[in-house]
């Protein structure tokens, strides 16, 4: 298969790497305008890989519990000069300079830290990232295989609840109310048939590896994970940026 | 019988209750199957035909538990006593479910997971992936994800990765329950070739009669956990009373002669397909004209 960017033939260690210079980096820079930089920079390697569009709904969701995550904090933070009030006069809601500031700053560091996860997932095959894993990390197998068949599930899992949301539907179950305890409860016809539907594909998948020696004992690959010149630089110039970086921020 | 032939399957009164369960899944089975043979199994539903697939590839007893007496036993291997990754050199299995059985990402990577598994090295590795896809009739496809394939594709997937495992015995649980019209077909035209040109043994269990019929020469039906018929289709199709029992969906071309030779009019051998009741239509009329 033809490599679709410089990212997917990247080995998955290496990205992993960048990923972890991505957090090392995040967690020492505490001012929101690098944060946002260091957010840019991810999103732009994103595009680079010619994945920005695909990562595009994780990204959305990301944000999501972003604002969630400001919403949280802003009024707990008490130091500072006001900037406005909800409720003027009552002292009720108040949002200082520094409150502000702090959230906005630990917003964009998690949406930083988080956003590289997207990268990674979309640009590997999850079988390349068994092989790495097993090969390279010594991980065993079965975890690596856990992990990845997990991740391998998530598509089938949505088209079989879309499945069955259709199902409940046409039976003329309220899944949309207004009222937010009816729609908690709603979750019960949904979630049960997805459970079970899971628990008899996974029964079927054991009985399936089974039947193809799975867990015979040593086994071999047919594919391998090797580092090429490319990963020996970009790990290079993950190390290098980082170490730079650090050393601005702390100065 | 020619007896140089030793049995391949051997099934010997075997008997399996699933646990806590007081009513036998399967009750006093014997089958004995020979290498090269063609052996449809059918019957109705929580008959037992899928425990008995079970219990040939060696799930029972060692994934499934359960009471059980009896032996069965797979090209001299005794399946309580070897495990599933030894039988699985030797029977090869395929499921209903194409999506639930397939565990790699693409067409290759699935080939090579019963491969990688049993230790094969890399280069045998590839030419048996070759092998077994050409066999299967989809080299095209190697490179594509599996999940741009379609139902019948999958399956063609499922059945060329047991084959890159060289088994001698192949057992297929309902493998088109879930395939339109012609995905069936082309799984059903498949396991006729392999069989024919290959001389692979297959066990193919299946409800829809009308794709079985005419392609096994021997028709065995489960039924309330035993075998209640073990002959060629057309003897098993023309017990009335059976086939009422059991709801077997009988091809109607087959049952429109048996109505004729229930009147009286005909009396040769009970067509299975359309292109045989064709011909046979074609020399009663040529009869009843002089």
């Amino acid at each position: 298969m033809p490599a679709r960017s410089f990212l997917h033939e990247l080995n998955p260690l290496t990205k992993i790497a960048w990923s972890l210079a991505v957090i090392t980096v995040a967690f020492v820079f505490q001012q929101p305008l690098p944060l946002l930089g260091l957010w840019a920079s991810v999103l732009a390697v994103a595009l680079a890989g010619k994945v920005l569009k695909e990562i595009l709904p994780a990204i959305r969701g990301l944000l999501i519990f972003a604002a969630i995550f400001i919403l949280f904090q802003i009024f707990l933070i008490q130091e500072g000069n006001t900037v406005f009030t909800l409720l003027p006069g009552s002292g009720f809601g108040r949002v200082t300079d520094v409150g502000l500031t702090a959230c906005t700053m630990l917003a964009l560091r998690m949406l930083a830290m988080t956003s590289t996860i997207p990268v990674l997932l979309a640009t590997t095959p999850p079988k390349d990232m068994i092989v790495a894993f097993v090969e390279k990390l010594r991980v065993p197998y079965v975890y690596a295989l856990m992990l990845v068949t997990s991740l391998r599930f998530i598509p089938t899992l949505q088209e079989e609840l879309g499945l069955i949301i259709q199902a409940q539907r046409a039976r003329a179950c309220d899944l949309e109310s207004r009222n937010i305890f009816r729609r908690l409860r709603a979750i019960v016809p949904l979630a049960l048939p997805l459970l079970l539907m899971s628990v008899q594909r996974a029964r079927t998948m054991a009985i399936s590896m089974e039947t193809r020696g799975f867990g015979a004992g040593p086994r071999t690959s047919l594919r391998t994970s090797t580092f090429q010149t490319l990963d020996l630089g970009v790990i290079a110039g993950c190390l290098f940026l980082t170490a730079a970086l650090v050393i601005i921020a702390l100065r | 019988m020619d007896p140089t032939f030793e049995p391949i399957i051997k099934v010997e009164d075997y008997t399996f209750y699933y646990p806590d369960s007081q009513v036998p899944a399967l009750a006093g089975i014997n089958l004995t199957v020979r290498p090269g043979e063609f052996l449809g199994l059918t019957g109705p539903t929580g008959a037992g035909k899928t425990t008995l697939a079970l219990a040939l590839n060696g799930i029972i007893p060692h994934f499934q538990g359960g009471r059980l007496a009896g032996r069965v036993t797979i090209a001299g291997l005794d399946t309580a006593a070897t495990p599933c990754a030894r039988l699985a050199g030797v029977i090869g299995s395929v499921f209903q479910d194409p999506e639930a059985q397939l565990v790699a990402e693409t067409v290759e990577d699935e080939l090579a997971f019963g491969l990688e598994n049993l230790a094969v090295p890399r280069e045998e590795m590839r030419a048996r992936i070759s092998a077994a896809l050409e066999m299967v009739g989809i080299t095209d496809l190697r490179h594509r994800p599996l999940r741009q394939l379609s139902g019948g594709q999958k399956q063609k997937v499922a059945i060329a990765a047991a084959i890159a495992l060289r088994p001698r015995i192949l057992v297929l649980d309902e493998p088109t329950s879930e395939l339109d019209p012609r995905g069936s077909l082309e799984i059903v035209n498949l396991l006729e070739r392999l069989n024919r040109d290959y001389g692979m043994t297959i066990l193919l269990i299946e409800q829809k009669i009308s794709l079985l019929a005419p392609r096994v020469p021997r028709l065995v039906c489960l039924h309330q956990s035993r075998i209640v018929a073990d002959a060629a289709p057309r003897q098993v199709l023309g017990q009335e009373k059976l086939v009422a029992e059991l709801g077997l969906e009988v091809p109607p071309v087959t049952d429109l002669f048996r109505l004729l030779s229930r009147a009286g009019v005909y009396h040769g051998n009970l067509p299975l397909a359309v292109d045989q009741g064709r011909r046979e239509l074609d020399r009663l009329l040529s009869h009843e004209s002089p």
